[in-house]
């Protein structure tokens, strides 16, 4: 009853399909891109310019194209970010391994490429180049990323020491974000109402768990209105829930507010026990005590100044009576986000009716500033003071807009901008967390913990480090001479670029302090350095201790000072074995660091300099399957600056922009980007991450089964049945 | 059981506004709403083949609810409108149209859609600032002090539904109403901000319209039987109120999760009839005279009250509770068990009334702020349009309330717009252009295409043929009539300008509003005896008609910016 077909899996067809989407998604991307229309099957309709929202819409039948699809959806859920450059530059992998594979098209390539590509193709060549791939985003990019790229990073915050967010670098961030999320028409805008409601909301002291709450509660935070012009949205101060109060009493002065999650009148029965009536006066005289009760409970209330009552359930008709006549607003039929929205929030634990009465304090009460009706269009909404426990301020945002699918658009972008702000400000709380754990000395296991994860951990510590490090270098300079080690200047920084390797058999440690400093326009300075010291104990190590210690004398001076990351080699721990030439000795992993809050200009910025810095790479690799790999990956690179500047002519096209960037890197001028506005590198970072990961998994598949149950199947069974 | 079933493919359209499908359903949508627009609008008359409900209709809020739409383009430009009509409920036809226009004049132009809609967006500011200025040529103050503006208001909305089927007389009768039945619900010693009452809308269909009217308070309607059974009240001072949001049936109410047994020979009935006994007699020595129920009332206890001269009315339905609670200042009662004394209300009489076939219950308050208007109307249709047209009105007078400007109506202040926006986009293009990297050229191209989609919304009023002309120094509309002889006598032909404000006696030069003119600046401010003496003006609502100049002007923008179309086939 099953019939099956087999298809090869191949670099062709997945680049048929991701062509297909290719073509979708760039009408999209960047500042120029146009909105698309989706309809659901409620009808509905939808307007977006969210890759991942596009995608999803399209019910993709291709199972490579499902495959393609699931990968970003799940890289946004993390990022919220990179859908559509997702899909251009994977397109532009395949067509880049797809045009090695062609030989004849290929005038490019060099003749040790064609013989080895000749090679491939006899031994499962696809499984190979995703192994070289894999090793290349695990073991390569982040070298190259750390050594080359990160000295034009420039800093989200205007002082790295106190994490001080300047306002117009997250507005140039926001910009450049919303300008490719949102319609053009309302992009400034947009982006200036996340940007007043980041403010409005976080305190100096805000760490993570505020981006995590608002993040999670989203949804509850903001209010769509229609029928009213976009530029009547607006950021309200407080908290509005999408419900009207089943009784409003107006107050002042000092009130309190519970939270119930159950009905606070007493049931005949509650579930599992059983209720017996055996005369008429005892069904009136518990009639009589549960009004009672009720009474009690809310005059008790009353008595505590309890003014609002929050309840996750219906409440029945007396509770409601009493509540009025005790002067106290009931809200009721909250949904749990809400309730727990306002737990988080106030942190308060829901009110359970005592079952014996004192007098005594209720302990689950909370100051509210102010509860009030709010009038959104002739819609009536509970408006809530509530006065935070926690570092968040709440507030909520009023989307207008004439159509629903434009406000779900908006709604749907701010989320994502702030999921971009969360894993731009990711390590914020853990660099606190290390710097203090620096002096205790047991660091080194934390930080390796955080990189295993996130492959980047940021470097915290850099007041700490600083005046220690500067004294190293002094010293390292007088060992210079002893020692086999070549010294580096950078004419163009501030502190002069220190590289030093010293040769060790065995063992490898490198110390590379890397001092940058860069202005652009009215960007605070980062200053962003970079220690990095790594051992490796080895067994074989320790017959070479003595002369590791005495050889480095001014290395073990600094390691008071400077961050040590030990990594214990280990054949399991690493992903793919390479074919390295001198396998017989150490290879050399170095753990790097990222502080939160890195960006660079938009415009295809990152992606030229990677380029520029991966085809350096490649001319220097010894191994053939490294440089093509980094070839591949540094040209199909260039293939999202050039979607971005499609519509630009003249001094402004690709090609223009592409040889002044590539001029300024080769006479070490500063970059100047024709664009104002400012991108995460650590939301590139990732992306570029998550599409080699993709590409890895497209190639490992050697042939694609459509399994196809027949309708039949199905029919005959039912007649069976029948019979 | 949920069923699992794989999803069909969605079908993805690029470039969909090129397509022939798309623009003739626009421009099939033009037609509709263009011939429905203003006082000689063509009615539309709506019905499903399967037979049922008929509307005839020229109000964009129930043509556009009974109109079936499946393009999702058409769709986004449907609801955006019906999304403006709901939350302003006035100048959905012109949105529309407006919306329509300017859709079809930017396409034919071939400009990139970023241009297009950077240049909308500024030239929608422009109108905007304009309108709000102080300078602005086609606002006028609203008086609040006297009637004259506010009926002025009020009859130009209900001359422009031509399906309402008034005469003269009537629509003079109603404006009235409308305008006493508003002010009725304005507190009269209010501080602060101002809490709004209510109008009621109580239908009485096949009277004449003339016999409409307003009463303070709020009419229940009853049956003729159930009305002679209540029995009068003599009273001098206020009638003490109970209302009841609970039933009063005898239902066991909610008796929680688990299960309740009862006894054989218990009667829980009795029981419970028994509390509602007790229930009455606490009401007796509170001394009640009126008991008003959302739900039932068991028939023991309305006859127990009615035997103790308690009137007592039940089923009054949930939309009535809000009124109810504001007029009689009571709290409704959710508890059969004892009254907090504070919960009662009152009312100052209470009195049976006979409009046409229909029998109401009146409750006349101490203090009005809600108030009950009887609308009468021929037939079914034309009463649905009137109380929609009604409903529109009152909305509108609350807006202009909070926001005291009008607009000129009948088209001046579209022409007058244009012509200030053709003036300023000649004379000082840098202003807008500012740093952008738009052209002069495309400026011009963008701001004639904007022009011409709002003089194209005032050329549709105009729909026995006739011509439309402009003067050169107010920026105003003129209509003449069809087949005039073309003469250069004008003055003699055109009598008053849209709006009413002006004259044709004045020494003044006319052009054709299709015809190209030198780009001139209308008179702005306003001369205010000019305002004063004209009798009858045509106004329209400056929040509704704001709001609507930009929410057409976005969704244009929203639909021109389209680049694919994805529809889910699910």
């Amino acid at each position: 009853m099953l019939s099956s077909m087999a298809a090869a899996g191949s670099v062709k067809a997945a680049l048929q399909v991701a062509e297909v989407l290719e073509a979708i998604v760039s009408c999209c991307v960047g500042p120029e891109g146009r909105q698309v229309l989706c309809t659901k099957p409620t009808g509905e309709v939808l307007l977006s310019r969210n890759g991942g929202r596009l995608l999803e819409a399209l019910h993709l039948e291709h199972p490579i194209a499902r495959m393609i699809v699931d990968c970003v959806s799940s890289h946004l859920k993390k990022t919220g970010d990179g859908a559509k450059t997702f899909i251009i530059f994977l397109c532009h992998l395949l067509r880049g391994l797809h045009a090695i594979t062609d030989r004849e098209k290929d005038p490019l390539m060099c003749e040790n490429i064609q013989t080895q590509g000749r090679h491939w193709k006899n031994c499962s060549r696809w499984k190979f180049i995703s192994q070289a791939l894999l090793t290349f985003q695990t073991q390569i990019l982040d070298g190259i990323m750390d050594q080359y790229l990160s000295r034009h990073f420039l800093s989200i915050f205007s002082s790295a020491k106190e994490r001080t967010l300047c306002r117009s670098s997250l507005e140039l961030l926001l910009e450049a974000y919303f300008c490719g999320r949102v319609g053009r028409n309302n992009h400034k805008f947009i982006s200036q109402l996340m940007c007043d409601y980041f403010f409005k909301c976080m305190t100096c002291k805000s760490g993570i768990g505020v981006f995590e709450l608002v993040d999670d509660h989203f949804v509850e935070l903001n209010v769509g209105v229609t029928g009213l012009p976009v530029s009547d949205s607006r950021i309200i101060a407080g908290l509005v829930l999408q419900k009207d109060f089943s009784v409003y009493r107006p107050a002042d002065g000092d009130m309190r507010m519970v939270i119930v999650t159950e009905t606070i009148q007493p049931l005949f029965s509650t579930s599992g026990s059983e209720f017996i009536l055996n005369s008429e006066a005892q069904f009136q005289t518990s009639q009589f005590w549960i009004m009672e009760k009720t009474k009690a409970i809310m005059k008790h209330l009353h008595s505590q100044n309890v003014k609002l009552l929050i309840s996750s359930v219906k409440q029945p008709d007396l509770v409601i009576y009493y509540a009025g006549v005790n002067g106290i607003s009931v809200v009721e039929c909250l949904s749990s986000e809400e309730v727990s929205l306002i737990r988080r929030i106030i942190g308060l634990s829901p009110f359970v009716p005592p079952q014996a009465f004192s007098q005594c304090e209720i302990p689950n009460t909370a100051l509210v500033k102010f509860c009030k009706p709010l009038i959104l269009r002739s819609k009536r909404y509970v408006h809530l003071g509530l006065i935070s426990t926690c570092a968040f301020i709440p507030h909520s945002i009023v989307l207008c807009g004439p159509v629903q699918g434009l406000i779900e658009q908006h709604e749907d972008a701010l989320h994502g901008a702030l999921k971009m702000l969360r894993q731009l400000f990711k390590d914020l709380d853990l660099n606190y967390m290390t710097q203090t754990n620096d002096q205790n000395g047991t660091s080194s296991l934390f930080i390796y913990k955080n990189s295993g994860e996130s492959y980047q951990a940021p470097d915290p510590g850099n007041g700490s480090i600083q005046r220690p490090y500067q004294d190293t270098v002094v010293e390292n300079k007088d060992a210079l001479e002893k020692t086999q080690t070549y010294l580096k200047v950078h004419s163009n920084l501030v502190i002069p670029d220190v590289e030093l390797e010293t040769y060790i058999p065995y063992s490898t440690p490198t110390l590379t302090p890397t001092d940058t400093f860069q202005t652009v326009e009215t960007l605070t300075c980062l200053s962003l350095e970079r220690n990095r010291l790594t051992d490796y104990y080895e067994p074989l190590l320790k017959n070479n201790s003595t002369a590791y210690s005495t050889r480095g004398n001014r290395i073990e001076i600094s390691y008071e000072n400077l961050q040590v990351t030990n990594i214990t080699r280990k054949g399991s721990m690493l992903p793919v074995s390479c074919k390295l030439p001198n396998m017989g000795t150490s290879q050399s992993y170095l753990s790097s660091s990222m502080p939160a809050g890195c960006v660079l200009p938009v415009g295809g910025n990152f992606e030229i300099l990677l380029h520029y810095y991966l085809l350096n790479y490649a001319k220097k690799c010894h191994q053939s399957e490294e440089t093509m790999v980094s070839m591949i990956i540094a040209n199909a690179l260039l293939g999202i600056p050039k979607v971005l500047y499609k519509s630009k002519t003249g001094k402004y096209s690709f090609p223009h922009t592409y040889i002044r960037a590539v001029h300024a890197l080769q006479t070490n001028q500063p970059l100047v980007s024709s664009q104002t506005g400012l991108e995460s590198v650590m939301g590139k970072y990732q992306l570029l991450t998550s599409v080699l990961q993709c590409l890895t998994k497209i190639l490992t598949i050697d042939m694609v089964i459509t399994v196809k149950r027949h309708p039949q199947k199905v029919h005959n069974q039912d007649s069976e049945d029948e019979l | 059981m949920s069923r699992l079933e794989a999803k069909k493919p969605s079908l993805c359209k690029s470039e969909p506004l090129t397509t022939e499908r798309v623009r003739t359903t626009l421009s099939v949508l033009k037609r509709i709403v263009t011939s429905c627009y203003g006082p000689s609008g063509r009615l539309k008359q709506l019905h499903n083949g399967f037979g049922g409900y008929v509307c005839t209709t020229s109000q964009s809020s129930a043509l556009l609810s009974h109109l079936l739409v499946t393009h999702p383009i058409l769709k986004i430009l449907t609801t955006s409108i019906q999304n403006h009509v709901s939350s302003f409920s006035d100048c959905g036809l012109f949105t529309a149209i407006l919306c329509c226009n300017l859709i079809e004049n930017v396409q034919r132009l071939g400009l990139t859609p970023t241009t297009v809609i950077r240049l909308n967006k500024h030239l929608l500011s422009l109108c905007i600032s304009y309108l709000k200025s102080e300078t602005c040529g086609c606002r006028i103050p609203v008086d609040f002090s006297s009637t004259h503006i506010l009926l002025c208001l009020v009859r130009s909305i209900l001359t422009s539904k031509p399906a309402c089927m008034l005469t003269r007389k009537e629509t003079e009768h109603v404006s009235a109403l409308i305008l006493r039945a508003f002010l009725l619900t304005i507190p009269e010693n209010a501080e602060g901000h101002i809490i709004l009452g209510k109008s009621l809308i109580v239908p009485l269909k096949g009277q004449r319209v003339i016999d409409s009217t307003v009463l303070p308070g709020i009419l229940i309607e009853m049956s003729e039987v159930q009305l002679m059974r209540l029995l009068p009240i003599k009273k001098s001072t206020a009638l003490k109120v109970a209302l009841f949001c609970t039933t009063l049936s005898g239902d066991i109410s909610d008796t929680g999760e688990g299960t309740v047994v009862v006894s054989y020979g218990v009667s829980l009935e009795n029981a419970v009839l028994d509390q509602l006994l007790n229930l009455g007699r606490q009401l007796i020595s509170d001394h009640v005279d009126l008991v008003l129920c959302q739900k039932v009332i068991h028939p023991s206890l309305k006859q127990f009250l009615n035997m103790h001269r308690i009137i007592a009315i039940d089923r009054i339905g949930v939309t009535l509770m809000e009124p109810l609670t504001k007029m009689t200042g009571t709290q409704p009662i959710g508890s059969l068990g004892s009254i907090c004394p504070n919960s009662y209300g009152s009312v100052k009489d209470v009195c049976t009334a006979k409009f046409g076939s229909k029998h109401f219950f009146h409750l006349i308050p101490n203090e009005a702020t809600i108030c009950s208007l009887l609308l009468c109307n021929r037939n079914d249709t034309a009463w649905d349009e009137l109380k929609l047209t009604c409903q529109t009105a009152l909305h509108v007078l609350q807006l202009t309330l909070k926001e005291p400007w009008a607009l000129l109506g009948g088209g001046c202040t579209e022409t007058h717009l244009a012509a200030y926006i053709r003036h300023k986009t000649h004379n000082d293009p840098e202003s807008i252009l500012k740093d952008d990297e738009c052209t002069q050229t495309e400026l011009q191209l963008i701001a004639e295409a904007f022009c011409s989609a709002l003089e194209s919304v005032v050329g549709s009023l105009e729909h026995d043929g006739g011509d439309i002309l402009t003067d050169m120094k107010y920026g105003h509309l003129w209509s003449v009539q069809a087949d005039s002889p073309c003469v250069a006598n004008w003055p003699d032909l055109l009598s008053q300008c849209g709006c009413g404000l002006y004259n044709s006696q004045e020494e003044l030069n006319w052009s054709f509003l299709r015809s190209t003119r030198h780009p001139f600046v209308p008179q702005s401010c306003l001369p205010h005896e000019a305002v004063g003496s004209a009798s009858n003006l045509i106004l329209d609502c400056l929040t509704a008609k704001l709001s609507g100049l930009q929410v057409a002007i976005e969704t244009a923008n929203l639909i021109l910016d389209l680049s694919y179309v994805i529809e889910d086939k699910n």
